[in-house]
């Protein structure tokens, strides 16, 4: 049987199939470019809100337990802002001027004043702030001894101690004033308290079941009615909620929906309200069912993930070899591919407590561009010419991630000789191992999500004895210099040490920073006031930005 | 065949503590303990801390003792608590297994409905357009993963009908109609593959048996074709239909993990996998004996099925 495929048939096909490979290959640039159009900054509606109705919305987490004092867990943190306070409070995106406004509110606290050393802070609280009206509370009314019980809870045990074990002690001496002295002054105390993290729970369930674990009961905005495991949180309105008139909507329901397909499935029927894509391509797939959804492209102020060197042993203990592995990653790369051209370059500092706008891969210096030739002459310098052998373990948080390691095992290895054994981990090994910082040679490392604060995010995390160090940063510099910026004041002044430690990182590569990209926030057309401010995502630690939210149906 | 019921009992408590054993090591091989799994993202926790939760936990303790305990409270039926949510595991499995018990038994419905009849067809079509329509759609159902057609499922669902299953289990006893709009779709993922090795066999079988001295008796006897088939082909091709059903109710329930994920059903099979993503020893534990004892009865049950089919079996 004669081949019915002549010449002229051939060369056709190649010409098609090429054109279809190109507009392929072009595609994510195409939806790159699309999704450089969505705003990264909804302002709050001009229109008068409305009561009423049920936001829902399709989660990926599901809390292991109510107890604040015994996770950090984004599963619980998406709902304790709606149920429960704090002292003090990020501004909600209604009250900010943008969305990088790190500016604190009072929450349970009307002010909040230092002492002149900045070692005890005395914080009025509101008078009249009711417990939520379900047994054994009843609706009583909320006093400073009870912030004062709640702290000392904190600091005697649990994940939130090494945060509140600063308190010396505390002292009422009244019923609407709280007073807290501290081991050592810090100017950036209120931050601290104002973490989605460190809410304020109730005496009276603690002393009666032992722990927090089956019932939360707060002063937030809501009250949770239902916890079923595995299938739905809902929470209803709380009508005493100290904040008259608000919030807006009646119920809140939070389904939990382990895999993406499903979510996406959810928001595109409007069974969810809201949904977070990663790349602009996933953003145009939902344009295409769902053309009158609302768009935020989620402001990227830090990077989360990095390689985590045990930079307190040879090889990485030397400068030379930090810098060159640096510089033989080529993160622009990253940001192109992995990221479809819509990402940071990394760094961990929020750059609003140092500058106006983000960082350039140009601005992060010179040991942060890539330069493959220098890299190897570095590495030889440091007595390493051939290269070495090491490891490298990871948890994939997303799928883009396996990429970026990958990407960065293949550098390694043309750039610099150095052969990366990879290790893929479920998350509790990952977990265990990197924050026991015992491990040698690399891992994929995180800071914590949760913390908009400045100290949390330099202190907490770069001085070389918080237990929250976990790059195992050891460096007298930086020890100095996040002291130093806890005695500081002035906010001009904070700013000017602030951008001293990240030079001072960044020159020293303690973090070795890579791409990451937050992705987009998709909501449905009448949802109001829900913008995501940096740091405060609507959908995760950053969910009691939806107690000022409305349905405008 | 009492006998055989009480020997074959007796030969379970072997099967049963060895997988005892095996489930309890491999939980204690894997690194990482729940503590960590329930600290979340923190970090801030000292090895004092840590060390008090692991004795008030009884994960201080050697692992025979903790061996012994552990058996101890299955035999006593008081399995304890889950370490990750302090519930008693006992309420967590009375949540878990009415859902997983119903996927598996409607997928098990539609499985068996789609199998056998297209089986039959495609062994009395033989070679003709159904029997290859049939064979495809069995090659499918055996090629295509549980994750994939899922997915796949609920996305053109939703594209094509806007419309997906109702997010948020409820019991059928609550509210039958929502319940059954929620377990169709995963029902009929799962009794597709189901169906797809029940199928062949079916067709296999049937063909088989079509060539028997005794059908083509009953053919010659003027019997309708429909009789010759259902009564005197299709039962006694069942022996071994029944003999791969029973096999394939183990990976029905390991597929109930992927599409209890991907229609966010909270049955045992989430439940499992969740705990042993946060290493919660009991609950994983008390899960895999349980699945442990239902395919030691299941096959039990397989085995005592055959006497039915056909009387000329007998136990010993």
């Amino acid at each position: 049987m004669r081949s019915s495929i002549n010449r002229r048939k051939f060369l056709t096909g190649v010409a098609v199939g090429t054109t279809a490979l190109t507009a392929g290959a072009l595609r994510p640039r195409t939806a790159a470019a699309a999704a450089s159009s969505y705003p990264d900054w909804i302002p709050a509606s001009p229109k008068p809100p409305k009561r009423g109705g049920t936001l829902t919305r399709a989660s990926a987490w599901d809390p292991p337990v109510l107890d604040p004092r015994l996770t950090q867990s984004i599963g619980l943190f998406q709902f304790v802002g709606h149920t429960s306070s704090r002292l003090v409070r990020y501004a909600f995106p209604e009250e900010a001027t943008g969305v990088t406004d790190p500016t604190l509110k009072g929450d349970l606290a009307e002010s909040w004043q230092a002492s002149p050393d900045h070692r005890t802070w005395t914080f009025k609280l509101r008078q009249g702030v009711k417990w939520q009206n379900v047994p054994p509370l009843n609706g009583r009314e909320l006093v400073a001894a009870d912030v004062k019980y709640c702290f000392e809870a904190y600091a005697k045990e649990g994940v939130q101690s090494f945060t509140f074990r600063e308190i010396e002690g505390i002292e009422t001496p009244d019923k609407y004033t709280l007073r807290v002295h501290l081991h050592t002054p810090n100017v950036l105390f209120p931050h601290n308290v104002a973490e989605c993290v460190t809410v304020i729970f109730s005496r009276e369930v603690l002393e009666e079941d032992g722990d927090l674990k089956k019932r939360l009961i707060g002063t937030g905005p809501y009250i949770l009615k239902e916890h079923t495991r595995k299938v739905r949180l809902a929470l209803t309105r709380n009508p005493d909620y100290f904040d008259k008139g608000r919030p807006y909507v009646d119920e809140l329901v939070i389904l939990s929906t382990p895999d993406f397909a499903t979510r996406l499935a959810a928001f595109r029927t409007g069974q969810s309200d809201i949904l977070q894509v990663a790349s602009p391509s996933e953003v145009e797939t939902v344009r295409k069912t769902n053309p009158a959804a609302v768009v935020q492209t989620y402001k990227n102020v830090l990077a989360p993930f990095g390689l985590a060197l045990a930079q307190d042993k040879p090889p990485f203990s030397d400068l030379r070899v930090r810098r060159a592995i640096s510089m033989s990653i080529d993160r622009q790369k990253q940001v192109d591919t992995v990221f479809e051209g819509h990402g940071i370059p990394g760094w961990g500092v929020p750059y609003m407590y140092y500058q106006d706008k983000a960082p350039t891969l140009a601005e992060l210096g010179p040991w942060w561009q890539y330069r493959p030739a220098e890299a190897k002459k570095l590495l030889a310098e440091a007595g390493h010419p051939n290269g070495f052998e090491t490891t490298l373990f990871y948890y994939e948080y997303w799928p883009q991630m396996t990429s970026q390691v990958q990407i960065v095992q293949q550098e390694l290895k043309k750039n610099l000789n150095i052969n990366v054994k990879i290790t893929k981990l479920d998350y509790t090994t990952y977990y265990g191992r990197y924050v026991e910082g015992k491990w040698d040679g690399m891992a994929w490392g995180f800071q914590s999500g949760h913390a908009v604060g400045l100290d949390e995010r330099t202190y907490m995390y770069l001085h070389s004895k918080s237990t929250k160090n976990f790059f195992r940063v050891n460096d007298s510099v930086i020890d100095e210099l996040t002291v130093k910026l806890r005695r500081t004041p002035d906010r001009a002044e904070q700013a000017k040490i602030t951008k001293k430690i990240v030079d001072r990182e960044l020159d020293q590569v303690l973090r070795m920073w890579m791409p990451y990209d937050g992705g987009f926030l998709i909501y449905q057309p009448n949802v109001r006031n829900m913008a995501a401010l940096a740091l405060r995502r609507p959908d995760g630690y950053g969910s009691p930005t939806v107690a000022r939210l409305w349905l405008d149906k | 065949m009492q006998k055989y019921v009480i020997r074959r009992l007796l030969l379970a408590i072997p099967v049963l503590v060895l997988s005892s054993l095996i489930v309890f090591g491999l939980m204690r091989v894997m690194p990482g303990d729940a503590l960590v799994a329930l600290m979340g993202e923190s970090g801030n926790v000292g090895e004092r801390e840590l060390k008090k939760l692991r004795k008030d936990l009884g994960l201080d303790r050697p692992y025979h003792e903790q061996y012994l305990i552990w058996v101890w409270q299955m035999v006593s039926l008081n399995p304890g608590d889950s370490i990750f949510t302090n519930e008693p595991i006992p309420v967590a499995l009375k949540k878990s297994i009415p859902v997983t018990l119903e996927l598996a038994t409607l997928a098990l419905i539609l499985g068996l409905a789609i199998a056998i009849p297209v089986g039959v067809l495609s062994a009395t079509r033989q070679d003709k357009p159904a029997d290859y329509v049939g064979r495809v759609v069995a090659v499918s159902g055996l090629s295509f993963p549980d994750f994939w057609l899922g997915t796949l499922v609920i996305t053109f669902a939703a594209i094509w009908f806007r419309w997906i299953p109702p997010l948020g289990y409820v019991s059928i006893w609550d509210d039958p109609w929502r319940n059954l709009q929620q377990f169709l779709l995963p029902a009929a993922v799962l009794g597709f593959r189901l169906s797809a090795a029940t199928m062949r066999m079916t067709r296999s079988t049937v063909l088989e048996v079509l060539r028997e001295d005794y059908v083509r008796t009953a053919w010659a006897k003027g019997l309708a074709g429909r009789m010759v088939v259902y009564k005197h082909a299709l039962k006694n091709a069942l022996i071994p239909v029944v003999t791969i059903v029973g096999g394939q109710l183990g990976t029905l329930l390991a597929g109930t993990v992927v599409v209890e994920t991907i229609f966010a059903l909270p049955g045992m099979g989430r439940l499992t996998v969740e705990a042993i993503l946060y290493r919660d020893y009991p609950v994983v534990q008390t899960n895999v004996m349980l699945v442990a004892g239902v395919l030691v009865t299941l096959n039990l049950l397989v085995d005592l099925t055959y006497a039915l089919l056909d009387p000329r079996i007998r136990y010993r």
